[in-house]
């Protein structure tokens, strides 16, 4: 049997995904043992293959084939914004991507003024700034801790990933617009879903089972 | 001298020794196919007039296309397909009596694409264009092409997805949404996004049977059992005819031998108004795209003078070598010096 190949993102994302695969009878837990050194997890019994990657590069790993199956946030999907099956909302994993800024940042939004938007997601920003709210803007691409960015002048606001929201308040910013809605989703690669289409499918029935069985006892 | 430029610009390459001698070999079997079937071959111009290509008939996105301008301020293309160029050629040139046309083609085309997304810009095309002939034999008899194309290359794990544009554009229509919504429906259909078209479908007021309809058709694909589920959500005589279409096909396949290389797929769909038919795409392991490109295009021939009933497929030479040599796979002259150590 061919191994199915399944792309984790790195971090919490991963262990709830492997809490997830547990509870329908697929054992995975030593993709996150941390003592040892090698890269790949084989679930032998099942042909299963899982490995660990940065979000951005999980859409890339499905796309290609290298991986078949990769679990990743919407955000990176949409970011990333290549040609992917997208199957399952893991309903885990929930936040909002917004913008922010200081509350006197908020006039900026209104009367369509051309500021600087400092994001992680330029394509997400570009999208919304220019697709949706027809204002013209420059996007500053950045790597990490966006929220520094208006702080120090860098930008007027910011385009990110809220989940408490607690970062924000402590650096004296606050949501100004609400962009879209995250959570973790599956994605398949297309030529997997037509060669390996039975043990996919399998695999994401269970899955769906076992989410609304979940929500259902919540 | 120091900046002689001797590298090829990004997505262009050289291609020589084992390499091209392989490509060349496979290219000629392939050839071979395209005789046994009787298809004769057609030569059109890489440069033609943009109008051929516009987005109401090509299948590349304007911004996408290579543009020029003759001496006249006319925009010309360099190609990014065969089928449109075929149509037209044959649109000028064929009498009423040359009809059912069997026409193939190979060279070279030219996608402006996005970069590193590992897609050559300019790639090998080798295809078939079947004009003149509105059956389901016509139909089958492509997809049997494709096959033994594939076939013949080495490859021996493949799948063609077939599906059929009509069942989803009427479900469309009777749903009386606005395009918008339809446009976006349709895209998440494209991606399988099953939760979102649930979404979009519980905020609009199409009636109930074609929500559920709708939103089943991203999980209606697999082998021929899928027809079944498929009829149960047909109403209309055009959706009827989608599926009863796909049956068809599958008899002949099936008759052929061919039926395990193909699955069906309603949910296959295209954003293009060219096809209005069956629709497919092959694939195989080694690659994020499909290998090769078909479907019914019986509008397009009016474009250029009168409508015409035509279907055809376009295989990707370079993705299908890129997967034999991932595949392990030896062709062209490996291949042939493999039988030989193998004989002696």
């Amino acid at each position: 049997m061919r191994y199915l190949t399944i792309a984790l993102t790195k971090g919490r994302l991963a262990r709830k995904t492997l809490e997830l695969f547990g509870r329908i009878g697929v054992d995975a837990s030593g993709a996150l043992d941390k003592d040892t050194r090698k890269l790949i997890f084989t679930n032998e019994d099942l042909g299963l293959r899982f490995f660990l990657a940065k979000g951005p590069d999980v859409p890339t790993y499905v796309y290609y084939g290298a991986a078949d199956i990769g679990i990743v946030g919407r955000d990176t999907i949409i970011e990333e914004n290549k040609k992917l099956y997208e199957v399952l909302d893991l309903g885990f994993g929930k936040c909002k991507m917004c913008v922010c800024g200081p509350a006197s940042a908020a006039k900026y939004l209104e009367n369509g003024d051309t500021i600087r938007v400092a994001t992680k997601y330029p394509r997400i920003a570009k999208d919304y700034f220019l697709g949706r709210k027809h204002q013209t803007v420059e996007i500053i691409k950045m790597n990490g801790s966006i929220e520094l960015a208006p702080i120090v002048g860098l930008s007027e606001v910011i385009v990110d990933i809220v989940e408490t929201g607690s970062t924000l308040r402590e650096n004296g910013l606050t949501v100004l617009e609400e962009v879209l809605p995250i959570s973790a989703r599956m994605v398949v690669n297309r030529v997997s879903m037509k060669m390996e289409n039975d043990r996919i499918a399998d695999l994401i029935r269970k899955l769906r089972e076992e989410i609304a069985r979940q929500e259902d006892t919540i | 001298m120091n900046n002689r430029v001797i590298h090829t610009p990004e997505g262009v390459r050289d291609l020589y020794g084992r390499n091209k001698k392989n490509k060349k070999m496979l290219m000629h079997k392939l050839d071979g196919v395209f005789d046994r079937y009787g298809y004769d071959d057609i030569e059109t111009p890489t440069l033609e007039y943009f109008e051929v290509f516009s987005s109401d008939i090509g299948t590349t996105p304007s911004n996408e296309l290579y543009k020029f301008f003759d001496r006249d301020g006319n925009t010309l293309v360099l190609r990014p397909d065969f089928t449109p160029s075929v149509a037209r050629a044959v649109s000028m040139h064929f009498s009423d009596n040359a009809f059912p046309a069997r026409l193939c083609y190979s060279g070279s085309t030219f996608v402006n694409s996005r970069e590193y997304q590992g897609i050559l810009k300019e790639s090998t095309q080798m295809g078939i264009e079947l004009i003149g002939d509105a059956s389901a034999a016509a139909d089958a008899e492509v997809i049997c092409v494709i096959c033994d194309l594939l076939l013949s290359s080495g490859l021996k794990e493949f799948q063609v997805s077939i599906g059929e544009v009509n069942f989803f554009k009427s479900l469309a229509e009777r749903s009386g949404l606005n395009e918008e919504t339809v446009e976006t429906i349709r895209q998440l259909i494209s991606s399988k996004n099953y939760f979102g078209i649930d979404e979009v479908l519980d905020q609009s007021d199409a009636p109930s049977e074609i929500r559920k309809a709708l939103s089943e058709l991203p999980q209606m694909f697999g082998g021929p059992e899928i027809f079944e589920k498929a009829l149960q959500y047909a109403v209309s005589p055009q959706e009827m005819e989608a599926v009863r279409r796909l049956g068809d096909i599958q008899a002949i396949l099936t008759e052929k031998g061919l039926d395990r290389y193909v699955s069906y797929d309603f949910g296959s769909l295209s954003k293009y108004n060219y096809y209005t038919g069956i629709i497919f795409s092959a694939f195989t392991y080694g690659s994020g795209e499909p290998i090769a490109r078909g479907g019914r295009y019986d509008h397009l021939l009016g474009h250029f003078g009168t409508d015409r009933p035509a279907v055809g497929v376009g295989l990707y030479l370079d993705q299908l070598i890129n997967c034999l040599q991932r595949q392990m796979i030896p062709f062209g002259q490996d291949e042939e010096m493999l039988r030989k150590g193998d004989a002696t």
